[in-house]
């Protein structure tokens, strides 16, 4: 009995001890550093300083956690070497298109238990959050920002080509009309369109397919039927033909890619052209646009119950293999960097204030996160900061709610627009070129891309 | 024979005295020599031109001269605003270690091979002549795998200068131009080290590598002008664009710096080549030279 | 004596560090590539084994034969621009007597120039606008304005004027020391024999320089079969595949993909382009052997 006495309290102790340590370890602060996403490389020393001014608030809100900003900027290459290499930033951006993708493939970190603790996670915009949401429904990335696609045009350019610069073109005829005047009474390119190699000629073309009611792929996932060789595709390239060969109305260059268009519209060479709603922000800090030549429009939509704008945004996600406190710190940071800014009245003044101060633009049209009401309330919140022409963008702000926004194709997007690249440089380059027949080969390779999810 | 002064007879002395030849074949050298400058010089001049005018002016009137005044401050931009100079620093630190990894492997392995002489050299050998006609594409995607996921080390060079560093000193074509150097020279100065009791290692560093002096001087500029130059290798490795040498960096600012910037900071690239060049024509030439004849 | 033609430590020692740079990254990668062009590897799971399933995925990518046709253009145009060019160069820099060194320097200036350099400038020459600086000298001269990469026709020989501009100097000093090395004396036979230049050019310099010309024909063919810098830089393989290369086929199969690289195919094609240049460098030396030793 005495032993048996003895081995239950020496239990009863090693249990008491093991009970005082683990309430120990709860009860201790351990700090835990994260690294992430920072600026594009090159930024301006004065978008870093504010970068850093922000990371400061954060550190000093939530004292256990230390951020460590690391340059970045997503491109396809660069992107799948930095995975394979395991060198991405602990939070990192990925765009709307490959989010799903790599939460499938185990690449991004489960965060569901982290975001749904977030007190306005039910005001998400439904469709902005499955854009985050994996196949086993769990979210693995938050929005970052969403973007509808737009129609950028010169002002200026279209006084000296006799056009009035608040009456952007409405339908698709009147923009190859005023591409036209362009043109001809300036010397500049009336409309350029991305022709790169780089996935950008598919993206700009399955926008203005989306915009003819067309679409590129019916289903989802890996059954998914590619549609590239649709009515409006082709319709789309023999505008496009129009334009080139006819009008003569497209300029020289075939081959700009997102960065190089912004920076020759900014430089005033080009007339008008399409890209995401949110690229002033890149016109300002890499190209110092003048801001009085810049108007913002929404893209010609044809007279289709199927013709819409195609939207786009980029998700934060964080690391697979970032232990439970490095998630809740991402989720933290996310929330207080990307998220709350649009949330919160006061973090959305000292974001804003901080931009200002910096001299980076506040108030770049975009799409809302969450609802209408709430992208109305964030913005009367930094009314007083904006400093970008937003009267130069009354036709995009006035039209662009009114529009459908429609995802960008969902199975294998990115492969999907590698195939479109060719065609477009194809049509832009040569004048003989057999649209049809370079649509069918283009849509076999797509559809073996989505079969085999790549 | 060098390039110097000097023909090799092709035209002989009587030829030369007769006016059609003269003016023939002189007049075709002229040509020449007009065609180098222009087409030679003259890409090079433009880009010096372009390095200091204003983008405005570049884009407008390519070809004019300087007609609102230079833009001076595009050089001062290209350095500082966006951070050419960084760049040119990682250049020179990737060159750097690029050369030292190539020395060291070529004199160690060409000092073993051509003195030591060790009875399986001449697999060692034949592996390296082999190595030498595999084209260098068939190594690009393992290297590539090696980095990310090295076998013994488990965690990813990507990101290090080592990356770069490392497989630069599996040169075979400077093992082998080091190793026929060592065979030439004279033997009798390694007995007399032998009988004075001169080991291995004073053998290797007090005797033979003095006596390389040229051909480690060939290597040597070879090796930082390929450093100089690489550019696939290191885009795929270094991915942080902070450690990124001048060759990889330049595409990708090009959408965010305005002409005559852009064109200052290419300018700034090409100095160093440039400038080693002019200092170290004799050793260029005769090593472009050597470079032929070995492979004849 | 015993640390010569033995074996021993300090030889191994001496060859270490040649043995850790070949072993780990030129011996071992070899080898590696040939696995992986039977695998399937993605790096986030474990590779599986395929047999030759990559080769024959690129064997049937309609990318595979425009690539291997881009690349044969590319290396045709090359050596017609850039074989004959340097020799003829490089004979009449021989016969300068006076100040040669500046021909040399000259013609070896461009090679020196990063090419990362060279090709971001030359697309700049290269802007088809008629404002671009090509299009402005040409423009004086009333031609033009042309499209340059602008145009499927006119991109690859784009490319290969910039290249042979890059490289040909290279070519110029290799043929330059191989003609200095002919003996005076055979060219003084000639002469006493009644020859002219250009006969002492057909019967003398030619075939005394005929090792060199096959070499750098063969080492010319084997790199421009691996252009990768001027289509990745200037056209990104385009407009609309027009120059697509092997190399940049393998860089697009391996890196090309934001979710993740087909290192299967990437490698496949490796192997197969170095396997034909491996089968014609056979041939080449086969069929050129009879004509060295005649």
């Amino acid at each position: 009995m005495k032993s048996l006495r003895r081995i239950a309290t020496a239990v009863g102790l090693a249990g008491l001890v093991a009970a005082i340590a683990s309430a120990a370890a709860v009860g201790s602060t351990k700090s835990v550093t994260i690294s992430v996403a920072s600026l594009i490389p090159g930024s301006t020393q004065a978008a870093v300083d504010q970068f850093n001014a922000r990371v400061a608030e954060f550190e000093k809100a939530n004292p256990t956690i230390k951020v460590k900003p690391v340059d970045y900027q997503w491109t396809a290459p660069t992107f799948a070497a930095k995975l394979a290499g395991g060198t991405l930033p602990t939070v990192f951006e990925v765009p709307f298109t490959d989010a799903r993708t790599l939460g499938d493939n185990g690449q991004l970190a489960d965060l569901t238990p982290y975001v749904k603790k977030l007190p306005y996670f039910s005001k998400y915009n439904p469709a902005v959050l499955a854009e985050g949401t994996d196949a086993k429904g769990q979210i693995i990335a938050l929005p970052k920002g969403a973007y509808a696609q737009a129609l950028h045009y010169n002002r200026s350019l279209f006084k000296e080509a006799g056009l009035d610069p608040n009456k952007p073109p409405t339908t698709w005829a009147q923009l190859r009309a005023d591409a036209k005047a362009i043109a001809a009474k300036t010397g500049k390119t009336g409309y350029a369109e991305m022709a790169k190699d780089d996935n950008t000629a598919g993206w700009i073309l399955t926008t203005v397919v989306y915009s003819l009611g067309g679409r590129m792929e019916a289903g989802t996932g890996t059954s998914a039927k590619a549609t590239l060789d649709n009515p409006k595709t082709i319709q789309a390239l023999n505008l496009l033909k129009a334009m080139r060969w006819t009008d003569n109305s497209m300029g020289s260059n075939f081959s700009y890619s997102w960065g190089d268009i912004n920076q020759a519209f900014a430089a005033g060479s080009i007339g008008m052209y399409i890209s995401g709603s949110d690229v002033y922000t890149n016109l300002v800090q890499a190209s110092n646009i003048n801001p009085s030549i810049y108007g913002l429009s929404t893209i010609p939509l044809a007279k289709s119950k199927t013709a819409g704008v195609l939207g786009g945004g980029t998700e934060v996600g964080v690391r697979p293999d970032a232990n439970a406190a490095a998630k809740a710190a991402a989720v933290k940071w996310i929330d207080f960097f990307y998220e709350s800014p649009l949330v919160s009245k006061a973090q959305a003044i000292a974001n804003a204030k901080t931009l200002v101060a910096n001299k980076q633009p506040v108030g770049v049209p975009a799409l809302p996160l969450f609802n209408k009401q709430q992208y109305d309330l964030a913005n009367t919140w930094i009314k007083p900061f904006i400093n970008v022409p937003l009267n130069q963008m009354k036709p995009f702000l006035t039209g662009i709610f009114g529009e459908p926004v429609i995802p960008e194709p969902e199975a294998s997007t990115q492969s999907v627009y590698h195939s479109l690249d060719a065609v477009v440089e194809a049509v832009l380059t040569n004048k003989n070129t057999n649209v049809v027949q370079m649509l069918q080969q283009a849509n076999s390779t797509a559809q073996a891309a989505i079969q085999q999810g790549t | 024979m060098t390039d110097g002064e000097g023909s090799t007879g092709l035209i002989s002395t009587a030829e030369w005295h007769k006016r059609s030849v003269r003016w023939g074949i002189g007049g075709l050298q002229a040509l020449l020599l007009a065609a180098l400058v222009v087409g030679g010089l003259g890409p090079i001049l433009w880009l010096a031109k372009g390095a200091i005018t204003p983008t405005i002016d570049t884009i407008t009137h390519p070809m004019g001269l300087f007609e609102h005044g230079t833009a001076w401050s595009n050089l001062k931009e290209a350095w500082s605003t966006v951070h050419v100079g960084l760049y040119f620093w990682n250049t020179v630190v990737i060159a750097f270690g690029s050369w030292a990894s190539q020395l060291l492997v070529a004199t160690t392995g060409g000092f073993a091979l051509s003195v030591l002489q060790p009875r399986y050299a001449k697999v060692i050998n034949a592996l390296l002549l082999t190595t030498l006609f595999v084209p260098a594409v068939v190594l690009l995607v393992p290297l590539y795998i090696e980095i990310v996921h090295p076998p013994l080390i488990h965690h990813s060079l990507i990101d290090s200068y080592w990356a770069v560093w490392l497989p630069a000193g599996a040169s075979a074509f400077n093992v082998v131009l080091v190793k026929r150097f060592f065979d030439n020279l004279p033997r009798e100065i390694f007995e007399a080290a032998r009988i004075d009791g001169a080991g291995p290692f004073r053998l290797f560093r007090s005797i033979v590598l003095p006596m390389s002096k040229p051909i480690l001087g060939v290597v040597s500029i070879f090796a930082v002008l390929a450093s100089w130059k690489d550019f696939l290798w290191p885009l795929l490795v270094l991915t942080n664009p902070n450690e990124q040498p001048l060759s990889v960096r330049l595409p990708s600012i090009q959408a965010q710096t305005s002409l005559g910037v852009f064109l200052a900071a290419m300018f700034i690239a090409c100095l160093v080549p440039i400038a080693g060049f002019l200092v170290f024509q004799r050793s260029f030439l005769r090593g472009g030279g050597l470079g032929g004849a070995l492979k004849g | 004596m015993t640390w010569v033609r033995g074996g021993g430590l300090t030889t191994l020692l001496f060859l270490l560090p040649l043995l850790f740079a070949f072993g780990a990254f030129s011996w071992y990668p070899i080898v590696r590539t040939v696995i992986m062009s039977l695998q399937h590897t993605n790096l986030v799971q474990p590779a599986t084994w395929v047999g030759f399933k990559n080769f024959e995925q690129v064997w049937h990518d309609p990318l595979f034969p425009i690539a291997v046709k881009n690349t044969a253009y590319f290396a045709g145009l090359a050596l017609l621009f850039g074989y004959p060019v340097p020799l003829v160069a490089a004979v009449l820099m021989s016969e300068v007597r006076k100040r040669r060194g500046i021909y040399s320097a000259l013609a070896y200036l461009p090679v020196v120039i990063p090419p990362v350099v060279a090709v971001l400038l030359w697309k700049v020459f290269y802007d088809a606008s008629s404002a671009g600086a090509f299009n402005t000298v040409l423009g004086w001269i009333h031609l033009g304005p042309y499209p340059w990469l602008q145009s499927q026709q006119w991109a690859m020989p784009s490319l290969v004027l910039e290249s042979t501009w890059a490289n040909a100097g290279a070519t110029v000093i290799i043929y330059l020391a191989a003609l200095t090395s002919v003996q005076t004396e055979l060219y003084e036979a000639a002469s006493v024999d009644g020859a002219g230049i250009v006969r002492k050019v057909w019967h003398i310099t030619l075939p005394q320089l005929r090792g060199v010309l096959l070499v750098t024909m063969i080492l010319q063919i084997i790199g421009t079969a691996q252009v990768f810098l001027e289509p990745y830089l200037f056209t990104s393989g385009g407009p609309a595949n027009a120059t697509l290369t092997v190399l940049l086929l393998i860089f697009n199969y391996a890196f090309g993909n934001s979710l993740g690289g087909d290192y299967g195919a990437a490698t496949a094609l490796s192997l197969m382009l170095a396997g034909f240049l491996a089968v014609f460098s056979l041939v080449y030396l086969r069929a050129t052997r009879s004509w060295s030793t005649r």
